[in-house]
């Protein structure tokens, strides 16, 4: 193959690559994407089989189940997981599946596969720094892994490790909050380093090395809500840093940033003038952009899904992209409607309620706005598009339980029950993981150069829609139950709920056999799938540059010179052209307009 | 072990029978045209997709009509009346919202199902359009945020004016249960000094022992209240986050180690009018397997705790009693005041 050079073009095709320097240690953007993409996996099914475990205690909680104890030993005496490690469970539950693979296996996948494709650049800014961040993260997940396998168990006082319960190194107060907790903030630290390298990149790179012609109005959707979600990372994710350095100060030198007046079995402790709610302040501070970090891409990738399989242009594309703006600018002001109920001052509670409702104006604008985009287009419901379309159902559903919530004076019954658990978990859970679905089935023939079974598709479609509103639509009615309890059986008002909470924990094991399928499907796919061939490289016919790339991998990208381009990405169906589709780089025809 | 190994072998064979099936469907796809398209599969998926919307709208509405039950009885207490409303007039505006954006979601996937003759309309944006969709929605939340705030603000005043006849409870929350201290009958509580000089094993409040408003102060297993006067708890911790829960009366408040926090409200029902509504009720008029009586029979209001606080947080349970004016001086006067049961051993 002979390659014209360009003056972008630094990388030597011709350079021999190592196992380890293609597979391990690879600085090119398509096999980072692969790594985070497989890390990802392996996460969410560790995750997932975390709260398989204590979907079992909620769903029967006076059987016993021997498997249990084969499995884990002295956590689960006798059949039954103990209290102590159903807290371990639903802390690294949340944990797992917010920052493993929510965060870093959504933004880390699409990211490095989208953002050299889609603005047409030979690699990132930085590979190396790219690089650095998939082994942060590797590293921080060994962490947090390891902390399962010791003595006192895994961190086990909620994902958002309050103190005084995990301020202090006291086994007695918390039994996960001995080296358990430790390795969670380390674990967290190494985290936080790797989405920092990786979100400066990306900025840099969206920035800085967009191909000739593609103006920041001409980039497609997934690639302005990575941006913004490196924004929000990059902002956010340092004071999560200091937060979480002054509490292993309290931990480990008995300062008090956090802690005082703290009376352990009639004994005052020596903490003076701290306070638990400064270490809320802090945490939410990330925590709030935290879930936007993780709905972002997941619109974006929707966005993108949409409009190709709609053939039609997405609805209001500009709009979408403020309104993205909107919502960044919006999650900073938000974070204490996590803390109407720490009492603080009513008056800062009400500024953040006003905040709050606002976001609902770009979420709906933003829904609208897709449902637009497919009203009266050609829709092509190719698995991918039924994830986005389930997606929207689900962002409706999840978004207007926040209107609840956001609400202070509806919040002080609702707050820490599961009501809360059923509204995050439906609008940037199961929706995010949809739009991953989605992203991962549009792009796996160029992640992989092959498709993916289409029947296992919408078996798997149909499977997880199905049993995610199984699970979460009664969840929702159990709005009084508070959250976090190993057992009801110790209140009459809660008993009430058994039979659906065993209706909850059937349908939470067939959802998770069914993500087993679709591991199943793309470790099959990858390996055995229906090839896509040189002369159909772009299968959904879709317009964006990522399309123009050979089907074959290649360091770089394009074999030639990158593709200049002359349009935006959404050109489907203009009237011009025989095909209903007009590729970024065709040049605009007489007559026709630019976007 | 062998249980183990057949439940694996089964999902293993599970697993390889759809992923066959799976792999001949797409054989078959295959081999019935070079072009795979999605034509023939669209209208398959549209109406799969159609039918999943009344499953997932009639099981919407199924959910309601089974599980309307299971939600607690009517709120016992002024806020908790409000609250109900707010949230009820919030389901109303979020229901419509939610039908009207899922009939057009799983509408437009029916009528818009690609076929070979379907051409898509180019509609890339409406200045009109956008500006309604983004003043509706400001102009509800507008509508729910004043109404929010209205009851917010009653539940929390910015400045609070205190009721001469507001009943004052003290509740310290701890690793797993509720130091509840009534104030006797001066209304005042005894001074707390938290330094290591009060505080002690037995002294885990650290309350001042001379000063003479302690003396009349008695610890209660349980919250009384009287029906119509209103109450003030005084919240703390000793030594974790906790968060007082009480259901029923639609309230909740952290309560925070060396941070004091509140909450008062009006109770407005008394156990016993709840118990008779409680006897309509499915749930409670079934009888109770262990006694072979009505569950309605032991109801009594529960306060719980809503804040992860250790490996017993689901023990923190206490019951509340609202009752009338007559039946809670009785009860107060039996109770004995702490000071009474300690006296001699603080004279030595």
């Amino acid at each position: 193959m002979e390659h014209t050079v360009n003056s972008h073009n630094m990388h030597d095709h011709h350079h021999e690559e190592t196992f380890l320097t293609k597979y391990i240690f690879s600085q090119d953007h398509k096999m980072i994407a692969k790594q985070f993409l497989f890390t990802g996996m392996f996460w969410s099914i560790v995750g997932a089989l975390l709260s398989v475990i204590f979907r079992l205690q909620l769903g029967w909680p006076n059987e016993t189940f021997p498997f249990l104890e084969t499995l884990l030993g002295k956590w689960a005496e006798g059949g039954k997981i103990t209290n102590e490690f159903y807290y371990s469970l639903v802390t690294m539950h949340g944990t797992i599946l917010v920052f493993f693979v929510l965060t870093a296996g959504l933004s880390g996948t699409f990211a490095n596969l989208l953002i050299p494709y889609q603005i047409g650049a030979r690699d990132m800014a930085s590979p190396f720094m790219n690089m650095l961040s998939y082994w942060f993260f590797f590293l921080s997940g060994l962490l947090m892994l390891s902390s399962l396998f010791i003595q006192t168990g895994a961190a086990s006082g909620g994902w958002t490790m309050y103190p005084p319960l995990n301020g202090m190194r006291n086994t007695a107060v918390n039994l996960g909050s001995g080296l358990g907790t430790d390795l969670w903030f380390f674990s967290m630290a190494l985290f936080i380093v790797s989405s920092l390298l990786g979100g400066l990149n990306y900025v840099a790179t969206i920035l800085n090395m967009r191909t000739k012609g593609m103006g920041m109005w001409k980039l497609p959707l997934p690639i302005w809500a990575l941006m913004f979600t490196a924004i929000l990372g990059i902002l956010a994710f340092p004071p999560l840093l200091s937060a979480a350095l002054l509490l292993e100060f309290d931990r480990i030198f008995d300062t008090s940033f956090y802690l005082s007046d703290i009376i352990l079995g009639g004994n005052l402790q020596d903490y003076k003038g701290g306070s638990p709610i400064l270490y809320q302040h802090l945490f939410w501070f990330l925590g709030h952009p935290e879930v936007y970090i993780i709905i972002l891409p997941a619109m974006g990738i929707v966005s993108e899904v949409l409009s190709v399989n709609s053939r039609k242009p997405v609805f209001g594309y500009r709009a979408m992209v403020y309104a993205l703006g909107v919502i960044v600018l919006l999650g900073f002001l938000v974070w204490a409607h996590h803390m109407y109920m720490t009492g603080m001052n009513p008056f800062i509670g009400s500024i953040f309620v006003i905040f709050t409702l606002m976001i609902a104006v770009p979420s709906a604008v933003k829904v609208f706005n897709w449902l637009t985009t497919i009203w009266k287009g050609n829709l092509r419901l190719t698995p991918a598009m039924m994830f986005s379309l389930g997606f929207v159902s689900l962002f409706i559903s999840g978004g207007l339980t926040g209107i609840f919530l956001g609400n202070s004076a509806i919040d002080i019954p609702l707050h820490d029950t599961y009501f809360v658990v059923a509204h995050f978990h439906v609008v940037m859970g199961v929706a995010a993981f949809f739009a991953m679905f989605a992203g991962v089935y549009h792009w796996f023939p160029k992640m992989f150069g092959r498709f993916l079974n289409d029947t296992l598709g919408y078996i798997h479609f149909y499977g997880t829609i199905i049993s995610a509103y199984a699970i979460f639509v009664p969840m929702h009615f159990m709005l009084s139950l508070p959250r976090r309890y190993y057992t009801y059986s110790n209140f009459q008002t809660f008993n009430i709920f058994e039979d659906v909470s065993k209706f909850i924990s059937v349908f939470a094991i067939i959802s998770f056999l069914l993500q087993i399928l679709f591991v199943v499907n793309i470790i099959y796919s990858a390996l055995k799938g229906r090839k896509m061939t040189e002369d159909n490289i772009n299968p959904w016919q879709a317009n964006s540059l990522e399309w123009t790339t050979p089907a074959e991998h290649l360091h770089g990208n394009w074999p030639g010179d990158i593709p200049e381009v002359h349009r935006w990405p959404y050109d489907y169906s203009t009237g011009y052209g025989d095909q209903d589709f007009r590729p970024q780089h065709l040049p605009l025809e007489e007559g026709e307009e630019a976007h | 072990m062998f249980n183990i190994i057949l439940t694996l072998a089964v999902i293993v064979l599970f697993y390889s029978v759809v992923l066959l099936f799976a792999r001949i469907v797409e054989k078959i796809r295959e081999h019935k045209g070079k072009e795979l398209n999605y034509y023939k599969l669209s209208k398959t998926n549209a109406t799969l997709f159609t039918l999943f919307g009344v499953l997932f709208l009639g099981g919407f509405a199924y959910c309601f009509k089974r599980l309307a039950y299971a939600s607690l009885p009517e709120a016992a207490s002024n806020f908790g009346v409000q609250i109900d409303n707010l949230f009820f007039v919030t389901a109303v505006i979020t229901g419509v919202v939610f039908l009207l954006c899922h009939f057009a979601l799983f509408g437009f996937v029916w009528m818009y199902r690609s076929s070979k003759n379907r051409k898509a309309t180019f509609f890339a944006h409406s200045g009109s359009l956008e500006i309604i969709w983004t003043s509706v929605p400001a102009l509800a939340m507008t509508v729910l945020v004043v109404m929010g705030l209205n009851t917010w603000y009653q539940v929390f005043p910015n400045k609070k004016v205190r009721n001469a006849n507001e009943m004052q409870v003290e509740v310290t929350g701890k690793q797993f249960n509720w130091i509840v201290r009534y104030p006797g009958k001066d209304g005042k509580f005894g001074r707390r000094v938290i330094s290591k000089k009060f505080v002690s094993p037995e002294n885990e409040l650290g309350i001042d022992w001379s000063d003479p408003a302690s003396h009349d102060d008695f610890f209660a297993s349980e919250i009384h209240m009287v029906k119509n006067n209103p109450i003030y708890f005084n919240l703390h911790a000793l030594d974790v986050l906790h968060s007082f829960y009480l259901p029923h009366f639609r309230l909740k408040m952290d309560c925070v180690p060396g941070v004091p926090t509140g909450i008062g409200f009006t109770p407005t029902k008394t156990n016993d009018e709840t118990r008779e509504e409680l006897k309509s009720n499915p749930f409670w008029s079934a009888n109770d397997p262990e006694t072979g009586e009505p569950r309605f029979n032991k109801f009594s209001y529960e306060l719980a705790c809503a804040e992860l606080c250790g490996k017993s947080h689901y023990g923190m349970q206490m019951n509340v009693k609202v009752e009338s004016k007559d039946e809670f001086t009785k009860w107060m006067l039996a109770q004995k005041p702490h000071y009474e049961t300690i006296k001699d051993k603080l004279a030595k």
